[in-house]
């Protein structure tokens, strides 16, 4: 059975001693006695490596192994060792993390006697005692603090990224205790299992006696401190220590082990290796027949190969086991160490871009997951959030209704109204409401500083500009001591006893304070909150016409709004009010609903005064990048929780959508079912009409609709969702958020999500790239995210030139490594044709294993650092990044491409080999070494016909490697019992080996280089087009200037009705037609250009067809 | 949340987040770092592709000239003698001629010389479809074997032939020492003996490296399988220079090995009269036997690959520079136009 509730006696060691795990912090994968195993186990689990390790079995069978197990074992253990030695070494530093942790000093009291501890030797139930300026050690329940209200004031920054101070504040059963006597404290705290809610603790205390006896007291999250939180402004504190210890905390608990993700082109890389390892089986198979009839038939005859009549039971098995052995190279067992390399990389260049650093916070962009920067140059969806990521979360108070008097319209700034400051002055009682409830109806700490400036720690960004506009107002919100608030009025001071706080919830949408007034003890509910939160519980015959109007204009402004209401209330009906709410508040279950109801029942009958207008400014270059996204053809959506209108406004702004006539807004709307359908049809109906005018259509939907469309109308709305490029969907939340992206994954769309605030973080999560702005509402969304970035900005150069780069590089260095690895294979099928299809190695074992870990591993590393066109390029022509989105660079097509040309260079390579060293020369040592040399040669030439741009090391690389290739065999050529030994020195003698290299590499690079050259000059791509533009200077400055005409194009939509399957043709052709209209759009002549439209996707494999479930 | 480096810290994921934030605030600057290195970006400009299959042309051309006409100077006798020296009676069955004991393999011949051939000229023995690249042949040997006597118990690598009947190890043991191959020759010239000098002719590093010289042949072919050529068991490996040569196996089945060199000139229309040994058996499995004498070149011996490869490859290269000069001619075009980008030609209002 599960216990759901567990019970800590405090300073009670006895009781709570063996129950629960000391507060040792271990966030260690292994021991030193597991790791291996372990370890190994974990890397076995990975298809590539279950294989290799066959391989590398078999080979330990003399009978079959065509050469020393060595050349697979050396390369296994080597890729094995480097994974396990990075594995060790993160372990290794978290080991050290930890244990500086655990070692940490910290004062517990027991029995009364203060004593300094390790962290690691906390129990549950100790009493922990901080200093100001502390680390907190672990989670604490408040017990006792230095202020004699009992508040004390930590900082979060770690846990959730928020850089204001947070009030906490001792129980109330704790409150007033002597601090002598809380050394001696007893009692029970009654608490859930540890969860990983941090914003939420739902537990009881009850105290022993001589203590306030039997007095359950509720506790909150407001009576805790958590770990890795500071103590501030508070000369000391003491908690009863860990109730959850050790990895049991909120933040050990919120720690979890991020599912891997995979990207598209590892995918495509998974998918090409399969297909190699089928081709590889079906090779092996018809090798092993033809060898084996090749023995029975021929080999018998060999008396000098004394072939026995009788052979064991598995003689046929033998040939092809040795087949398979020899083919085993075709799967380059240094594919994944060097992706895994190149991949970090392109993760630090992007930690280390000086273009990406925030530089109001310097804050440099990050890359968390390092494993997935391809995709991002793959990316077809955008999926934003609007505040605080559009904008800058900077609110500034800028207009107000009041009592249907519009203040700031003329001005646009309500604090410079002089009919405002004219009201106040005269004293209006309805402006002084007003300002009263912008003032203290918050969570906000005054906090003052030394030099007698008040600074204000507020939660919330709206809260913060409306007490400051309060301030300038001349309502200044002073101090919040205890629960006496006083603010000052024009120099007179009044003062507020705060009752209750009913917090805000995202559910509600509103808070609400219960004050008394000092005075005169008069009651009031004083509220704030969204106009359909508030306008709905206005008191029976007020006119609320006026402040909907209001609501609208501003939100028409792309302001954001909230209504101010109050009520006063009778004594009684608080009393009875406050017991329910206090019962409520101390509920171990279903708390939060409880309260939410609880609260519904005394934020009724409001007078509501006005409406407040804050202003969040756009950031810098929002609209640019998003311009410059949509045109290399990715759909942008925003999801937000704001208002409709408010939500347009901030997209028209932010060029989401053109203005009328040209853009047009399609609204799906309706409260019931029949109305969403209704809606949605028509939508469906106008945008099947419209995708053939260059018309900019986005559709509108709110998070009723797209909650009822999503659940009950999901085929017809993923419909939409792929016939629209822009959508807004408004007022949804963030599990709404998360949905959405996981319908536009569903429909196999590469899905990027970028938000800033914890509302994100689910979306982030969800999506196949999650971006993290590190901005003002904390760290919650970055450091959920793969990367995290300073500004939505940097989003453009993110994708463009580190998502581009990568997918290129990545699209190069798979193939080439295939490449490689097929044409020594080759060969080797080859040789096997005239050596009796007995399965003989024509190379050494040492060359082989040289070979595929070495000579050709080393300078493809050097391909990150390639770059096909300069960064200005790519964003001044941000279409080209189209041929990542389809995946023109890495698919089944220039896979054949690559493995054609291996074939090619294999059978150049072995026919000038077995001919130019034919009789008298055809010793088997020098004929390997000439191919093996041929094939170095080029590889060399191959690597620098595919590289774009070179710098000092590519040419280090690429020249230095071949060195290296005659330096190691020479060295080889020096040792006697090595079967290469005088080889190389030898052959470096002849002029006949220097004759066949220069052929070789003549006769293999010659067709290439010409096709090549033909393609490149008669039929471009979009990227050849450019290079040549970029490079010889001349016409790439007229380009930019084509630009606004460009945008005209993307929205050129094609004819074809939804009922014809999605898809999308990867392929590339080499010669027939590059261009991209020939391949993303194709349903036949007729159909109109449509370079940009990504729902119009041919292919023959890969329909990415929808799947509707 | 879930710090998603994977890199856990001890204070927490969070504190860690936090720090690696700080930590990465300024980046280093560097070239690299920013991917900023200067690099040149050649393209494929017709210049110089064109240039570049000229100049291999003109490169190529030359060489293969030069390498065909060093191959055509080699003067080369081929004189293919397995059916040649099969005795008429045994034409149906050659296999039982060459196996037998009895039978008496001396075989003599006449050929002429074609053309003056300067001394040295090379003696070889071809052998076709021989498969000494075959797995089980090439195998066969222990290298280990041949060059310390301390180690000549010979290794699995060897089998079957490692070990003779009552368990004594073979030296040379495997396969390829096994089938030795033994046919010798004699030459006279107009009556007179011509010396075939049979020193050096293995390669040094092998005699000085890989064949010992205090290692003997023992229990060589003793077994009731005979396979080639038997050994003096009084002369050390290194000094067995047949020997040596043929444990180089070839890498292909057909293939020349050294068989001695004459240091005498020959005339044209020298005849030279060849006392053959038939004794290796090439009939069970239709193997040619040739003998072959020939002079060399720089390059080698006569070989018509190269030059005939280099002639064809230089000459497509030409071709092709010259096609390209002629597309370019006839139908230029601008290279980095950008009215060829999609996105522009349509905005032009020009649809495809």
């Amino acid at each position: 059975m599960i216990m759901m509730k567990r019970f800590v006696y405090i300073n009670d060691d006895q009781v709570s001693h063996e129950l629960y795990c000391d507060n040792r912090i271990s966030n260690r994968k292994y021991t030193i006695l597991n790791f291996l195993p372990k370890n190994l186990w974990e890397q076995f689990s990975r298809f590539m490596n279950q294989y290799f390790l066959l391989i590398a079995c078999l080979q330990l069978w003399p009978l079959i192994t065509p050469v020393n197990p060595a050349s697979t074992w050396g390369p296994l253990i080597f890729i094995f060792s480097v994974s396990a030695t990075k594995e060790a070494w993160d372990d290794y530093n978290r080991y050290l993390s930890d244990k500086k942790a655990n070692e940490k000093k910290v004062w517990i009291v027991k029995n009364g006697i203060k004593k300094q501890i390790k962290a690691q030797d906390i129990h549950v139930g100790s009493i922990i005692w901080l200093r100001e300026n502390d680390e907190v050690p672990c989670d604490l329940v408040l017990l006792g603090s230095s202020d004699p209200q009992g508040l004390c004031y930590v900082e979060t920054a770690a846990l959730d990224g928020e850089t204001d101070l947070k009030t906490r504040v001792v129980s109330s059963s704790c409150m007033g205790i002597d601090s002598e006597l809380l050394h001696k404290i007893k009692g029970v705290i009654e608490c859930p299992n540890p969860d990983k809610d941090i914003r939420r603790f739902d537990a009881n205390l009850r105290l022993f006696p001589p203590f306030i006896d039997n007095d359950v007291c509720p506790l909150t999250i407001k009576n805790t401190i958590l770990q890795t939180c500071y103590l501030r402004n508070t000369e000391w504190a003491c908690g009863v220590a860990p109730f959850f210890s050790g990895n049991e905390t909120k933040l050990g608990m919120s720690r979890g082990i991020p599912e891997p993700k995979l990207t598209a082109m590892d995918a495509m890389i998974d998918k090409l290796t399969g297909a190699i390892f089928i081709f590889q089986i079906v090779v092996v198979m018809v090798l092993g027949v033809a060898g084996n009839v090749w023995k029975d038939t021929e080999a018998k005859k060999l008396w000098y190969v004394e072939y026995p009549h009788e052979g064991p039971w598995f003689e046929l098995l033998i040939i092809p086991l040795r087949f398979e052995l020899l083919c085993s190279i075709m799967i380059p067992i240094s594919i994944k160490v060097s992706l895994d390399l190149v991949k970090s990389l392109y993760a630090k260049f992007i930690d280390w871009d000086e273009k990406m650093v925030d530089e109001e916070t310097s804050i440099a962009s990050h890359a968390t997951n390092t494993a997935i920067s391809e995709d991002l140059g793959q990316v077809e969806y955008i999926l934003t959030d609007k505040t605080g990521t559009l904008t800058e979360n900077k609110m500034i108070f800028r207009r107000c209704c009041i009592n249907g008097i519009f203040y700031g319209n003329d001005s646009g700034d309500a604090l410079k109204d002089v009919e405002l400051l004219n009201s106040i002055e005269a004293g209006s009682p309805d402006v002084i409401r007003f300002l009263t409830i912008m003032a203290i109806c918050n969570t906000v700490i005054p906090v003052q500083s030394k030099s007698g400036a008040i600074l204000y720690k507020a939660q919330s960004q709206d809260e913060d500009a409306l007490v400051h506009a309060a301030a300038k107002l001349y309502m200044v919100f002073l101090n919040r001591n205890a629960n006496i608030l006083e603010i000052k009025f024009n120099s007179s001071s009044i003062q507020y006893e705060l009752l209750e706080t009913l917090e805000f919830t995202s559910d509600r949408k509103r808070m609400s304070v219960v004050v008394k007034d000092c005075k005169n003890g008069k009651i009031f509910l004083l509220s704030k909150g969204a106009d359909e939160s508030i306008l709905p519980y206005a008191i029976a015959g007020q006119q609320t016409r006026a402040f909907v109007e209001a609501v609208e204009h501003y939100a028409q402004m792309g302001l954001r709004t909230l209504c101010l209401a109050w009520r006063e209330l009778m004594n009684d009906e608080y009393r009875e009010w406050s017991l329910s709410f206090k019962e409520a508040s101390s509920a171990l279950v279903d708390r939060e609903w409880r309260l939410a109801e609880i609260c519904q029942r005394i934020e009724r009958d409001l007078q509501v005064l006005g409406v407040t207008a804050i202003e969040d400014r756009l950031q810098d270059g929002v609209p640019e990048t998003i311009e410059t996204l949509r045109k290399a053809g990715i759909n942008f959506w925003m999801l937000t929780g704001d208002k409709q209108d408010t939500a347009i406004q901030i997209a028209r702004l932010c060029n989401f959508i053109s203005p009328e006539p040209k853009g047009q807004l399609l609204m799906i709307n309706g409260k019931t079912e029949d109305e969403v359908r209704v809606s949605l049809e028509r939508v469906l109906r106008t945008m099947r009409i419209t995708t053939s005018e260059p018309k900019d259509v986005a559709f509108v939907v709110d998070g009723w609709a797209l909650e009822i469309a999503v659940t009950r109308y999901r085929k017809a709305f993923t419909e939409l969702a792929i016939l629209s490029r822009t959508a807004i969907c408004c007022r949804v939340t963030p599990s709404q958020k998360a949905q959405l992206v996981q319908l536009l994954k569903s429909c196999d769309y590469r899905t990027l999500a970028i938000g800033d605030g914890g509302n994100d973080v689910r979306m982030i999560q969800q999506a196949d790239i999650g971006v993290g702005i590190s901005g003002r509402e904390g760290l919650q969304a970055a450091r959920a995210a793969d990367y995290s970035i300073g500004k939505f900005r940097f989003l453009r150069r993110l994708i463009l030139v580190h998502g581009r780069y990568s997918y290129n590089r990545t699209a190069f260095l798979s193939q080439y490594s295939f490449y490689k690895s097929l044409v020594i294979c080759f060969i080797q099928i080859l040789f096997s044709f005239i050596s009796g299809v007995s399965g003989t190695s024509l190379f050494n074992s040492i060359s082989l294993m040289a070979y595929n870990v070495f000579y050709t591993s080393v300078p493809v590393l050097v391909s990150v650092l390639d770059k096909d066109l300069t960064e200005e390029t790519v964003m001044q022509h941000p279409q080209i990044l189209f041929y990542c989105q389809a995946g023109r660079l890495l698919n089944p097509s220039t896979f054949a491409g690559w493995f054609g040309r291996s074939l090619f260079h294999a059978i150049v390579v072995f026919t000038i080999s077995i001919h130019s060293y034919a009789y008298e020369k055809s010793e088997l040592e020098e004929v390997s070494l000439v191919a093996l040399s041929g094939c170095i040669w080029l590889q060399a030439f191959v690597m620098t016909l595919e590289t774009n741009s070179f710098t000092i090391l590519q040419h280090i690389a690429i020249w230095g490697n071949l060195a290296a290739f005659y330096v190691i065999n020479w060295i080889f050529s020096t040792i006697p019992s090595s079967g290469m030994y005088t080889i190389m020195f030898r052959l470096c003698r002849e002029p006949s080996y220097w004759t066949a290299i220069f052929l070789t590499v003549a006769a293999g690079m010659g067709p290439i280089v010409a096709l090549k050259y033909f393609r490149y000059t008669y039929r471009p791509s979009k990227i050849n087009t450019l290079q040549q533009a970029e490079r010889l200077g001349g016409p790439i400055l007229s380009l930019g200037s084509i630009e606004p005409q460009a945008r005209t194009i993307e929205r050129e939509v094609s004819t074809l009705s939804i009922a014809q399957p999605k898809m999308r043709n990867p392929m590339y052709e080499p010669l027939l037609s590059d261009s991209p209209n020939s391949t993303r759009r194709s349903f036949g002549p007729g159909t109109p250009f449509d370079f940009f439209q990504p729902q119009t996707r041919l292919s023959a494999g890969y329909s990415r067809n929808c799947k509707d479930n | 949340m879930a710090d998603r480096g994977g890199t856990g810290s001890g204070g927490g994921g969070g504190q860690g987040a936090l720090e690696t934030a700080k930590k990465s605030r300024k980046p280093k600057y560097s070239r690299f770092s920013q991917q900023e290195l200067p690099a040149c970006k050649p393209i494929l400009t017709p210049g110089w592709v064109i240039t570049t299959f000229i100049s291999i042309g003109v490169v190529f051309i030359p060489i293969g000239l030069a390498s065909l006409f060093a191959s055509q100077r080699v003067t080369e006798i081929v004189y293919q003698y397995d059916s040649d020296c099969i005795p008429p009676e045994f034409s149906d069955d050659s296999v039982e001629f060459i196996k037998s004991d009895k039978t008496n393999k001396t075989c003599t011949r006449t050929i002429t010389v074609p053309k003056q051939m300067k001394s040295p000229i090379y003696v070889y023995y071809q052998l076709n479809n021989f498969y000494q690249n075959h797995r089980r042949y090439v195998k066969s040997r222990d290298d280990k074997q041949l060059w310390r006597k301390e180690d000549e118990t010979s290794s699995q690598e060897c089998k079957p032939e490692d070990f003779t009947a009552n368990g004594q190890p073979i030296v040379p043991c495997g396969l390829i020492a096994w089938s030795l191959f033994n046919d010798t020759y004699k030459f006279r010239v107009n009556d007179k003996v011509l010396e075939v000098n049979k020193k050096n002719i293995a390669w040094s590093s092998d005699r000085d490296h890989k064949f010992g010289s205090d290692v003997y042949p023992k229990n060589f072919q003793s077994g009731t399988l005979i396979g080639g050529g038997k050994l003096n068991s009084s002369i050390p490996l290194n000094q067995q220079e047949d020997l040596i040569v043929w444990m180089r196996p070839a890498a292909l089945p057909t293939f020349r090995k050294l068989y001695g060199k004459i240091e005498t000139d020959l005339e044209a229309n020298d005849k030279i009269n060849i006392v053959i040994e038939n004794n290796y058996n090439t009939y069970s499995f239709g193997g040619k036997k040739k003998l072959v004498l020939s002079t060399t070149s720089w390059m080698g011996g006569k070989n018509d690959f190269l030059g005939l490869a280099y002639l064809t490859v230089g000459g497509l290269c030409l071709f092709l520079a010259i096609s390209f000069i002629l597309v370019y001619v006839l139908k230029p075009r601008p290279l980095g136009d950008p009215s060829y980008l999609s996105w522009n030609r349509n905005a032009a209002g020009i649809l495809n």
